[in-house]
């Protein structure tokens, strides 16, 4: 279907020239063709993002719009930025306006047709506008003197007595630092902004130049709680550079490693709701629960947050198979209360009237967002790169990826708890599938230089990674689409025409990390 | 007398030294002129409310009678409140009068106000029918006047119409009370129409026809339901100065001749009567309040709450005429003194607030509550007044407010003794009103004092407020003063008020509220050994009079302590808990260094003033839980995308009508312009039948009238 | 009421020194200056953190972010690795009576990757229980004794820091939480990171590690409030 689809399209524009790798297809379009492109491959393709890389001839910069379907190739849009104007595709695919903010601020790319382009990654309370410092190779960033900061969200709101009320960028408990404006004429959310990227820490620059060894500590920092599919996603970019096929013992303690910390994050998550829904009691159970992965992913990995773990090639360390046994077990006695928490929880009625219908997000909404993650698949997309893209050992697994219909706080929570079951059978189907022999594919190193994709499903949803390497296998440019940018995207939308109380609790469900959106 | 006549001629001469003084002495001379009248007429109407009243016979009109003013304690009591209100405006005019100077002539000003102030007293003063009509159409004309003086506002001169119109049909409907009145006595004259309700006892009918005339035909002036929507219009129209006499003495004329007519002229007798008043002031109060903690236009929010008020007033009337015709005198004058100390505090307080409104407006130019902001920095004077206004009209004590209120629900609670359960019942629905209306009032003057006074400026008006200049704060602070004089000295005030109020109640002792404790000698036993240790003697040696404690005992047998209450003591003891805070945190904070920082804003250096909480913002839960009665209060959305998704804009309008309107007047107006266009067929324009139209009215009125005086 | 029942019905996770004695993955430890022979060589480390002495392999802390590529199976000579959680370090000369029995701590997010902020959170789970030991956190500066920093400080989160800082009441003080912080760790020679903590606002109390154990940040927290037990989780020391 999809690939009909596909070469229909084709078809369509024969003129333009189509490279076919493996698994990637990339059509070179002139920038004006760019729209109609896109409005075609929207209905089937999910838009992944806008992906800045030098073209190898010309040393200039050109763009790769990133697309992917369920079974088909993903595709790629090369576009040429000749110093003149793109046509934005928001207006079509609405999840690339930040993308394309985000490459205004980063890479000076001018997008013709963007309404709100400016003032987005890089505050202008710091950086002058036309900073760009991702464009030049160079680390010499001018920098503003800092000027008093204001609470600088926009008004739309037109309404006789309609305020504006600041949250953040320090707000309640041990929150991350963001700032929204919700704007309201008492108790109800009339618009909602948001001003992220008080975070920012350069990751994609911090990437160039390094070996692929460093580039993955710099990824699974991007964001602590999904450490392990950030770096298991650039690592398979590496792995596909450097042409060494993973071997399949590794290849299934990464589905091993990455399900139990899916499981992990999902209880984080988990916890979240349940504490700004006021339930503390299941809230601490729950997270105690997570402190006892935490321990075991500490006790048998070396880091309770499983940094360092992946390795190009291979991972840190092995095990033995009892000891995968024991952890399965281990893991089957921290799951079991758990179950009868989340179980007791679908008949209290105090929280289900604070999830329920609260926060929803459409399908339509959704779709138009791109959405990833539990959140697209609580509002009814059944999108999952583990079943649309086999990475690793995927394929050899037999798992449901459960949907949602709703799309409401309700069907956030019960995806986060159904995918933990889901989880956690994929887990248990691995200790007889691991191959006795080992493992470690010792001399790692890229020798060509190329553009390779690496993808994961993390916790919260597709991380893309993009990487760019020069021959002596050092990282020229890297592009890390995380699910934090793709769906903190939607969120506002979510929250319109709420009561500020339902707020925190909107937020919890979403379950959205900062530092993976601010990167 | 003297006083009167001293007042009349006072007004006179300031309206005709105002077209003689140069231009820009006409308002100072109108200020100086109008405060001496005011203080005649306070003079006049003491004298004659604690000593002895007079009468005047102006003429003797030819088969009528003679036409007649005079000053018996009711008119004296309104006089009094009339003067008080009257002062302070004065004092406050000239100053506030500049702004209007280059457009509108003052002179006129100065007549309008001078008539007005004559007019009103007549009306008060008014000893017979004709006299009392003929003052009521003069006051009519010149509220009118009034309140469209800024006739070059359209919106001003439509609101002026208003106000005529439901006026003259209150007038209308009063006659519907005076005929009846003037028919079973064969007399004009107010004393002869009071004999005659003693001495004869005329069908019930009758009497529900002259109460519901009188009732809703002062009603009218009164601002109550169904009748007030004319006043939110009205109000805010009017300058200030206007405004405060409008709400402060204005709206009494309408309870006034509730008061006259169903207290004195001819009493009420039957308890169902008292109770629909109960009933049709709860209403009142609460459409007020609830209108008043919503609205965001300063002036026209103290207008809804001006219908608060009038509806709390009309609530202790309705229990007084109940107790009354329950004969339980004593209970109907505890209620009666509820209801006038609301009136004069009503007057005080509410002349007050619109002053300040009216300070607002000089120093801002604008009175809309989401614009303003701040302005305790920038006015310190007015904030102070506006603070006491405030806090009496939320009924907090030390403020008169308090004890009034107070007053209220307890007579109301009194319900208990009353016979038939379904009294009970109303009486307690009214209390559980009156309680609502007094939370709802405290929120919708927390709203505007901490939106108009505190936190940030939100307009460049409002940051560059400038504060009132000496006249206006003289005027303010005056009547704030009084507020808190009559908020620690009640017992003094209830028995000033207590003769009056005897005479609607028919009875009732001032020690069934005020029990000698100065004097204990006269004090029961029990109550002395209970009370006397409590500090209830205390200032025995330095006070005059009865005591500071209400003290009120069941009757029977064994008499209870049903409720009790020192606002006096309570004053004194607040007065000293926050002198010694004050000393305990000079103290401990002595050795102590201040540091002195921005407000905590989540990490933000500084908030823009569109990120502070409006006062919309603030009455929004309100509107929410009231919906039902706000209903079409619903806003309505429309957004605007730029490029497909982008929203640039998310407009909202709040479209709502006043739920009196909608569910009074504009079904009404529906019926009547169907019958209007059913009746607009019989004028088809041919001369022979508009003759025979004529000849069929002629002999239906002579019918008419033959009938009724055969 | 029913989840009350709930939760009494649960065991007591709160851990005790004895109990914490016996679990794995409490700590993930970190490297100890090991013998120049037998230590790894200095370049193997990503952020400079290991530095040759006087024959011996030092380990500075600030920089290190235990990713355990000094202890990575191609090496010959291997870091030692200790464990444990006293990791807190106090780097200014005086500390607060003031705060001996209860801290009200303010957390600021300076551009955390979500790792010390979560352990920060596990904190207040029953299973460490800070609340019990008088440590409580606070929605708002204004209220908190100590300022907890996590992340290495970016140029949009600098301001928010200072603002977050002047508007604490004295006296106060400011632990620094994480590799970041100490030093910028990896991000250090990022543009958008204006360096660490101590570049900003003065710091007292320094917890180094990527991210810090709850024990190491209890330990911080017990150091701030003038006891050391050999177990941070001993309710029992006062000074």
């Amino acid at each position: 279907m999809t690939e009909k689809t596909l070469e229909h399209i084709l078809e369509q524009h024969e003129e333009m020239a189509v490279t076919v790798e493996p698994n990637w297809i990339r059509i070179a379009a002139p920038a004006s063709r760019l729209p109609e492109l896109a409005s075609q491959l929207a209905p089937e393709w999910a838009f992944a993002g806008i992906v800045p890389e030098n073209d190898p001839k010309t040393q200039s910069l050109r763009l790769l719009y990133v697309f992917y379907a369920r079974n088909g190739p993903w595709v790629g849009i090369e576009v040429r930025n000749h110093d003149q104007s793109i046509p934005t595709i928001s207006n079509i695919l609405f999840a690339a306006d930040w993308q394309e903010r985000e490459m205004e601020d980063l890479f000076d790319v001018q997008f013709e047709g963007h309404p709100q382009l400016g003032d987005f990654v890089l505050h202008d309370s710091h950086w002058p506008e036309g900073t760009a410092p991702m464009k030049r190779h160079s680390w010499e960033i001018r920098q503003k003197t800092t000027e008093s900061r204001n609470l600088s969200t926009p008004r739309i709101v037109e309404a006789s007595g309609s305020f504006v009320m600041p949250i953040g960028p320090i707000f309640s408990g041990t929150q991350e630092a963001i700032q929204f404006g919700l704007e309201t004429v008492g108790e109800e959310i009339v618009f909602a902004h948001i001003r992220p990227f008080y975070k920012y820490r350069a990751v994609e620059k911090l990437l160039e130049g390094q070996t692929p060894s460093v580039a993955l500590l710099i990824a699974e920092r991007i964001d602590g709680l999904t450490a392990f599919s950030h770096s298991l996603a650039m690592a398979q970019a590496f792995e596909t550079l450097a042409g060494a096929p993973v071997p399949p013992r590794v290849r299934l303690l990464r589905v091993f490693w990455a399900e139990i910390e899916r499981i992990r994050s999902h209880m984080q998550v988990l916890a979240g709701i349940l504490e700004s829904t006021g339930l503390s009691v299941p809230a601490n159970l729950i997270q105690a629960l997570e402190e006892d992965l935490l321990q075991l992913s500490g006790a048998l990995t070396g880091h309770r947050y499983l940094f360092g773990l992946v390795r190009p090639g291979g991972l840190s360390r092995d095990w033995s198979d009892t000891e995968i046994e024991n952890i399965v077990d281990r893991l089957g006695t921290i799951l079991e209360p758990s179950q009868r928490i989340l179980d007791a929880l679908t008949f209290d009625n105090s929280f289900l009237d604070r999830l329920e219908a609260v926060g929803t997000l459409s399908l339509e909404s959704a779709s138009t967002h791109c959405l990833v993650g539990p959140v697209a698949r609580a509002s009814g997309i059944n999108r999952d790169l583990r079943v649309w893209q086999p990475y690793q050992a995927y394929d050899q697994i037999t798992f449901d990826v459960p949907v949602q219909a709703e799309g409401d706080g309700y069907a956030r929570f019960r995806q986060l708890c159904q995918e933990i079951v889901q989880s956690y059978r994929i887990v248990q189907q691995i200790p007889p599938l691991l191959p006795a022999a080992l493992s470690q594919t010792e001399d790692f190193g890229i020798t060509q230089a190329g553009t390779a994709l690496g993808y994961a499903e993390s916790p919260a949803g597709a991380v893309i990674c993009c990487v760019s390497a020069n021959s002596r296998g050092m990282v020229e440019r890297c592009r890390v689409i995380t699910p934090g940018l793709v769906n903190w995207h939607a969120f506002p939308q979510s929250v319109r025409h709420f009561a500020f109380q339902d707020f925190p609790i909107i937020l919890a469900t979403f379950g959205l990390s900062v530092a993976d959106l601010d990167r | 007398m003297t006083g009167f006549l001293l007042f009349l001629s006072l007004s006179l001469a300031a309206c005709v030294l105002a077209f003689v003084v140069p231009g820009h002495w006409t308002t100072r001379v109108s200020s100086v002129m109008g405060s001496f009248a005011a203080a005649a007429l306070v003079y006049s109407g003491i004298v004659s409310f604690f000593f002895h009243s007079w009468s005047l016979n102006l003429w003797n009109l030819q088969g009528w009678g003679l036409l007649e003013v005079g000053e018996p304690r009711l008119p004296a009591f309104f006089v009094v409140v009339t003067g008080l209100v009257f002062l302070p405006v004065s004092w406050f005019s000239p100053e506030y009068l500049k702004r209007l100077q280059p457009r509108y002539d003052l002179r006129y000003f100065v007549l309008i106000y001078h008539a007005l102030m004559m007019a009103i007293a007549l009306t008060f003063l008014a000893r017979d029918v004709i006299t009392f009509l003929l003052a009521w159409e003069i006051m009519s004309v010149a509220s009118y006047l009034a309140v469209n003086f800024e006739h070059l506002q359209e919106s001003h001169t439509q609101a002026g119409y208003t106000m005529l119109g439901a006026s003259e049909a209150g007038f209308l409907l009063t006659l519907g009370a005076w005929l009846p009145l003037i028919a079973v006595s064969h007399s004009i004259d107010f004393s002869a129409i009071q004999a005659a309700s003693a001495r004869h006892h005329f069908p019930l009918s009758l009497g529900w026809a002259v109460m519901l005339c009188s009732f809703f035909g002062f009603g009218v002036k009164a601002g109550l339901f169904p009748s007030m929507s004319w006043l939110p219009r009205a109000h805010p129209a009017a300058p200030a100065n206007f405004s405060a006499i409008l709400s402060g003495v204005i709206l009494n004329l309408g309870i006034y001749g509730i008061i006259e007519i169903n207290g004195v002229l001819w009493p009420i007798h039957n308890p169902s009567e008292g109770l629909l008043i109960v009933v049709i002031g709860s209403v009142t109060a609460l459409i007020g309040i609830l209108y008043a903690s919503t609205e965001n236009h300063l002036k026209r929010m103290l207008a809804h709450s001006s219908i608060e008020n009038m509806g709390l007033i009309t609530i202790a009337l309705g229990a007084t005429f109940t107790f009354r015709a329950a004969h339980l005198p004593e209970l109907a004058w505890i209620a009666g003194i509820a209801a006038l100390y609301q009136i004069l505090n009503h007057s005080l307080y509410k002349s007050l607030l619109f002053l300040g409104a009216g300070a607002i407006d000089a120093g801002t130019g604008d009175l809309e509550m989401d614009r303003l902001g701040g302005l305790a920095r920038r006015m310190p004077w007015t904030s102070a007044a506006m603070l006491a206004g405030v806090m009496a009209i939320s009924a907090l004590p030390p403020f008169n407010g308090f004890i009034s209120e107070w007053l209220i629900i307890q007579s109301l609670l009194r319900s208990v003794v009353l016979k038939p359960t379904i009294d009970q019942v109303i009486f307690a629905f009214s209390g559980v009103i009156v309680a609502l209306t007094a939370g709802l009032a405290a929120t919708a003057f927390i709203k505007l004092y901490g939106m108009i006074f505190l936190g940030p400026g939100r307009s460049a008006a409002s940051e560059n407020a400038h504060e009132a200049g000496y006249g206006p704060r003289w005027a303010m602070g005056s009547l704030a003063l009084l507020c808190l004089i009559l908020g620690v000295t009640p017992t003094y005030v209830v028995t000033g008020l207590s003769p009056l109020a005897a005479q609607l109640a028919g009875g009732g002792v001032l020690g069934g509220l005020i029990p000698p404790f100065f004097s204990p000698r006269h004090l029961p036993r029990s109550l002395g050994q209970t009370f006397g240790p409590l500090g209830a003697e205390v200032g025995h040696h330095l006070l005059p009079g009865p005591g500071l404690v209400f003290l009120y005992q069941s009757p029977g047998p064994s008499p209870n302590v049903v409720f009790a209450s020192s606002p006096s003591y309570l004053a004194v003891a607040m007065g000293i808990f926050l002198a010694l805070s004050y000393l305990a945190l000079r103290i401990v904070k002595k050795h102590q260094r201040v540091v002195r920082h921005e407000p905590w804003q989540g990490g933000v250096r500084q908030l823009p003033a569109d990120a502070h909480y409006t006062a919309t913002g603030f009455s929004n839960p309100i509107v929410v839980i009231f919906q039902a009665i706000l209903r079409p209060y619903r806003p309505v959305e429309h957004e605007q995308f730029l490029a497909s998704h982008f929203h640039s804009a998310v407009q909202r309008e709040v479209r709502e009508s006043y739920v009196v309107d909608r569910l009074v007047f504009y079904p009404a107006a529906t019926v009547v312009q169907s019958i209007a266009g059913v009746l607009a067929r019989i004028h088809h324009g041919k001369i022979n039948v508009y003759i025979a139209y004529a000849l069929i009215t002629l002999l239906a009125v002579i019918s008419l009238s033959l009938w009724v005086f055969p | 009421m029913l989840w009350f029942r709930k939760g009494l019905d649960q065991p007591v996770r709160t851990l005790t020194p004895k109990t914490s004695s016996t679990l794995h993955g409490l700590s993930p430890g970190r490297p100890a200056p090991t013998p120049s022979r037998d230590a790894a060589p200095e370049d193997v480390c990503p952020t400079h953190a290991l530095k040759e002495h006087d024959g011996v392999m030092d380990v500075d802390y600030t920089q290190c972010i235990q990713c355990r590529l000094c202890r990575q199976q191609s090496l010959k000579n291997k870091m030692n690795w200790e464990e444990g959680f006293h990791w807190a370090q106090m780097t200014s000369t005086s500390l607060p009576d003031a705060f001996h029995h209860s801290v009200h701590v303010r957390v600021v997010d300076a551009g955390d990757c979500g790792a010390c902020l979560n352990e920060l959170h596990q904190l207040a789970s029953p299973v460490y229980s800070l609340h019990r030991l008088g440590i409580a956190f606070t929605p708002a500066p204004r209220e908190a004794d100590v300022l907890v920093v996590t992340g290495p400080v970016t140029v949009s989160m600098k301001e928010t820091l200072e603002e977050a800082f002047q508007s604490m009441p004295t006296p106060k003080r400011v632990m620094a939480v994480g590799t970041c912080a100490l030093s910028g760790g990896i991000f250090s020679s990022s543009f958008a990171v204006a360096g660490p903590v101590d570049r900003v606002i003065p710091v007292d109390i320094a917890i180094p590690g990527c991210p810090p154990p709850p024990l190491a940040l209890l330990d911080g927290f017990r150091l701030i409030m003038g006891a050391r037990p050999e177990n941070p989780l001993d309710g029992r020391v006062r000074k």
